[in-house]
């Protein structure tokens, strides 16, 4: 029932919208405040878009051809469906990949995301002074500072089984006998984790203790007047409300990790024997070192849609999780 | 110095919010627009500002249509409910601000805005950023800001519903008190229906339906309420609605409750409005001031037994709702008396002064559309 | 309430704050290991930066050098393009990075205030999903593109554009953050004072996002700055970075680590530094982008 007298317009119920309402034209008249600007800032996008569009297609037309690098520059290839496909994932080499990588991406990414998380909390609760915070910080962060490649060649280095610095530290303190070929197979991947770990946890550490710095003070102060214990407030309180902060802090360094190729290169060329190869590793040599191209682009395209697999149920899972806390 | 006309304004979204909608406000007129919040009041703001496009209808300050000009060129001046300063500037800057746009020279700007920071008494927080003054502050700041800029029309977008009451008292008087606010058509849109009456030398009420339920001055709104919308949001305490039937015994016409067995006499005059009552149902209204306890009032009028459920003392008067026949009636008492609950009370009704409503539109069946 | 605490607190409470203070010893000793794990491959890497060759080389390392040769760090640019391979590595990076700051601005300004038409949700995951693509996957099709091009692969201009594609997203993201933060209706009621739009974005709007812009550019030129493969591939004669030049520090067969090691150091410096005096822009801005992107 109406109380103000005319056709009342329901919300939802299209049928008592008007007619001015249903002949609309869609956004169209924008020409208030600016409509030129709009073009304008569209203009980047569209350069954005073809720095990438442009390799993406040409890596899909290429996956499906024969192509090597003659052929690429003589304009010489031709179509072969997926046969690339079938040759990447029947490929044994890239099964051991596969695993590598999965022992790469746990303790790589995943272990760095929750000793970061910890350490980032850590340097938070228990170090309190501005300068100290702020010197261990940076201490922190230096490893982050170096590219991976140095990164390699500086662990190459240190791991070096005959001399190097690790191994005879380790003998010093009397933790091991004798040295450990770090650049045997089997071993070789360990090295290069253990070099990934230390080049990268600072990332998460920096984006958890961000986001815990930014964490709004008055709930920690109402804990504290309702007498929750430590633990409880970690568990309640501040690790509930760093979950988005962390689930990004993963993605990147999972992201990252299927894409980087650097400390392979340097330090194992995935060896010996390929046992320390990861997929991107091969695409890379298929690609460039042995120039067949085509396949190559197949392993980016099936590297980048495992990847995509993963990160898409993984947001899907945190949009649950979110829900499900009502974002709070 | 210029006339705002509003005609046939339209603009929706996922659905309709201001539905052909018009109105004008006069060079110097103080016009509210008030209505609960989320009806599309910020909307029509922002449609005169120029911040939004409207798709149909057409807005004409003085002789130009503005309707399709940006709103850095129509020359309105409008604050936000967020006072929208800007923060890294000092208020000086803020205020500043329209008179830099328009390039007037450093002279001239300092004697502006020092002028209207007076008037405002702000004028001691002029190199002080937004961040660090009150509320009120932001808000004679924002309020500033629009007043040197010397517009053809102001629009004020809530500009007190978020300080407290002692502070917005202060300022309604300061409004009442601007004159250069009363040298140019104004437009206050709110959804304190108190302030709105206060200050509006017209008021425009705003309904769900994005339009305007009745335009009126206080006086006509309150006496003579065009729809049950607007006798319902005016008046405190709020009007006493009853939902009736028309009976009639011993060739006297009655509204009768629908609850209960209460039931109104209604005169001639009110009868004959009725005929064109469908299915013999309307909706009564009676303001509380015309419900009083028989003692207080003229006798040889309406009277009827009741029984007090809750007493309110308020100082000015006392407010007793009582219920009679089966209906629940509020009324007003003199400001010393003092009731229990559960007590009887006779109560005199003024039914002269009953509002009639038609039952399915909530027009009122005793004024003119 | 002392005295009743000290009464009742004899028991469990005393033990919960002994068993805290465990903990905290634990977590801080924690911490102090991480560090020194952090630290010691920098230690070891700066003290070989002053051995000579001889002693990096021994069979059982030193920890302490036992002759100190600061002259590498001269000698690490006896070839004197080592040096100009620091000043091209900082052109590439510093202009990716006003380029990469340019257009992510413009775009993330686009994205911030024109959602609808600007694609929405579906930004975040094609913004993601750059990410994820391998490196070949870029390389091989950007370098057939550029050796067709007047300026060619092996040039400043082909890094700095390379580089884009992953400071682009990166910059893009960010900036449609840091714009999102800066309330609408400030530039509205720029409109109304009179100002047309690009002097109210040069007048509000800019000043207050110059924060998390300065974040933005730190985080773009560190990654630019520290690039190795696609340089590796694309350049290296006419144009050489610091990263591709650290391999070179070589022998005969032998490694110079000494010389890798003191250049390594050299080329850390800009980085560092960079963070050292704008982490409080770095912090605020991650916590910004992160937290509330």
């Amino acid at each position: 029932m109406s109380s103000e007298g005319h056709a009342r317009i329901v919300r939802g119920d299209p049928s008592t919208y008007p007619d001015w309402f249903k002949a609309r034209k869609s956004s169209k008249p924008l020409i208030v405040s600016r409509w030129v600007p709009i073009i304008l800032v569209g203009l980047p996008v569209l350069v954005l878009l073809a720095i990438v569009i442009y390799p993406t297609i040409w890596m899909f037309y290429h996956s499906l051809r024969d192509t090597n690098i003659t052929g690429l520059f003589t304009g010489n290839h031709a179509s072969v469906g997926f046969e690339n496909y079938g040759t990447v994932l029947g490929s044994e080499r890239f099964h051991d990949s596969l695993w590598h990588l999965a022992l790469y991406l746990f303790f790589g990414a995943c272990l760095q995301v929750m000793v970061g998380t910890v350490l980032a909390l850590i340097l938070y609760e228990y170090v309190k002074s501005n300068l100290a915070r702020a010197v261990v910080l940076v201490l922190l962060v230096l490893p982050m500072m170096l590219p991976p490649s140095i990164v390699g060649t500086l662990w190459r280095f240190l791991l070096t089984p005959s001399n190097g610095a690790i191994n005879q530290a380790l003998l010093n303190l009397g933790i091991i006998e004798s040295h450990i070929e770090w650049f045997n197979a089997g071993i070789s991947l360990w090295s290069i984790i253990i070099a990934d770990i230390w080049n990268w946890t600072a990332l998460p550490l920096l984006i958890v203790f961000s986001g815990r710095v930014s964490l709004p003070p008055a709930v920690y102060e109402a804990a504290r007047v309702d007498g929750a214990g430590q633990w409880k407030v970690l568990r309640r309180i501040t690790l509930p409300m760093l979950k988005e902060v962390i689930a990004i802090a993963f993605i990147l360094r999972f992201t990252d990790a299927f894409k980087f190729v650097d400390l392979v290169y340097v330090m194992t060329s995935g060896g010996p024997a390929q046992s320390s190869e990861l997929p991107t590793y091969i695409a890379f040599q298929r690609g460039i070192r042995e120039f067949a191209i085509g396949e190559a682009a197949a392993y980016a395209i099936i590297i980048f849609a495992i990847a995509a697999i993963i990160v898409t149920l993984f947001l899907k899972y945190m949009k649950r999780v979110m829900k499900a806390q009502g974002l709070a | 110095m210029a006339r705002l006309v509003v005609e046939g304004l339209c603009k929706g979204w996922d659905f309709p919010v201001i539905d052909e909608l018009s109105f004008e406000v006069e060079e110097g007129e103080f016009f509210v627009v008030v209505g609960p919040s989320g009806i599309g009041k910020t909307t029509l703001l922002r449609l005169i500002a120029g911040l939004e496009t409207a798709q149909r209808g057409r807005i004409l300050l003085g002789e130009r249509d503005v309707t399709r000009l940006p709103p850095y060129r129509r020359r309105v001046a409008m604050t936000f409910e967020s006072y929208a300063l800007y923060p890294h500037l000092t208020v000086f800057e803020n205020i500043a601000s329209p008179l830099r746009a328009r390039k007037l020279e450093r002279g001239a700007i300092e004697e502006r805005v020092k002028a209207v920071t007076k008037l405002l008494r702000i004028d001691h927080l002029l190199q002080r950023r937004p961040g660090e003054v009150s509320g009120g502050q932001k808000q004679r700041t924002a309020l500033g800001r629009t007043l040197v800029a010397d517009p053809e029309a102001f629009l004020l977008d809530e500009p007190i519903s978020h300080l407290d009451a002692k502070i917005r008292h202060e300022l309604r008087m300061q409004f009442h008190r601007l004159e250069d606010l009363r040298k140019v058509a104004t437009v206050y849109v709110t959804h304190d229906y108190a302030e709105a009456l206060s200050l509006g030398d017209r008021i425009g009420v705003m309904g769900n339906g994005g339009r305007l339920v009745q335009v009126g001055s206080a006086r006509e709104l309150f006496e003579r309420p065009k729809a049950l919308f607007v006798a319902e949001h005016l008046g405190q305490p709020t009007i006493n609605v009853i939902h009736s039937n028309l009976v009639e015994e011993d060739g006297q016409l009655f509204a009768r409750a629908e609850a209960g067995s209460f039931r109104l006499p209604l005169s001639e005059a009110q009868a004959r409005r009725l005929k064109d009552a469908r299915d013999g149902r309307i909706v009564v209204g009676l303001r509380p001031q015309h419900v009083r306890p028989a003692d207080e009032a003229e006798p040889g009028g309406l009277e009827m037994e009741a029984r007090i459920d809750i007493f309110e003392a308020l100082g000015s008067s006392g407010i007793m709702i009582t219920r009679a026949g089966g209906i629940q009636l509020t009324g007003l008492t003199h400001p010393e008396r003092h009731f229990e609950p559960g007590q009887p009370v006779r109560l005199a009704i003024a039914n002269e002064a009953l509002h009639l409503f038609d039952a399915n539109s909530g027009l009122s069946l005793l004024e003119e559309p | 309430m002392a005295a009743s605490a000290q009464i009742a607190g004899s028991g469990a409470e005393a033990g919960a704050s002994r068993r805290w203070r465990l903990v905290r010893s634990l977590f801080l000793v924690f911490l102090a290991l991480w560090l020194l794990f952090t630290l010691f491959p920098l230690y070891f890497m700066a003290i070989t930066a002053f051995k000579s060759a001889a002693e990096t080389n021994l069979t059982v390392p030193t920890f302490w050098p036992q002759e100190w040769f600061p002259e590498n760090f001269v000698g690490v640019f006896a070839e004197p393009t080592n040096f100009s391979a620091l000043v091209d590595s900082f052109i590439i990076a510093t202009g990716n990075t006003l380029l990469a700051l340019l257009l992510g601005s413009l775009a993330g300004y686009a994205f911030a205030r024109f959602p609808r038409q600007a694609g929405g949700e579906n930004l975040a995951f094609w913004i993601l999903s750059n990410r994820m693509f391998p490196p070949v996957a870029i390389l091989v099709p950007m370098f057939f593109l550029f050796d067709n091009t007047p300026w060619g692969t092996d040039s400043h201009l082909s890094l700095i554009i390379l580089y884009l594609v992953f400071n682009l997203p990166l910059a893009t993201w960010l900036m449609m953050v840091f714009f999102r933060d800066v309330p609408r209706e400030l530039e509205e009621a720029a409109y109304l004072d009179g100002w047309r739009p690009l002097r109210a974005f040069i007048k509000v709007t800019l000043p207050l996002v110059l924060p998390g812009m300065i974040s933005v550019a730190m985080l773009c030129w560190i990654f630019a700055w520290n690039e190795y493969l696609f340089a590796n591939l694309f350049v290296g004669t006419n144009v050489r970075t610091y990263t591709i030049v650290i391999p070179t520090f070589t022998h005969g067969s032998q490694t110079l680590w000494n010389l890798q090691m003191a250049f390594s150091l050299i080329a850390m410096i800009p980085p560092v530094v960079l963070f050292i005096v704008l982490r409080r822009y770095m912090v605020r801005g991650l916590s910004l982008g992160v937290v509330k992107g």
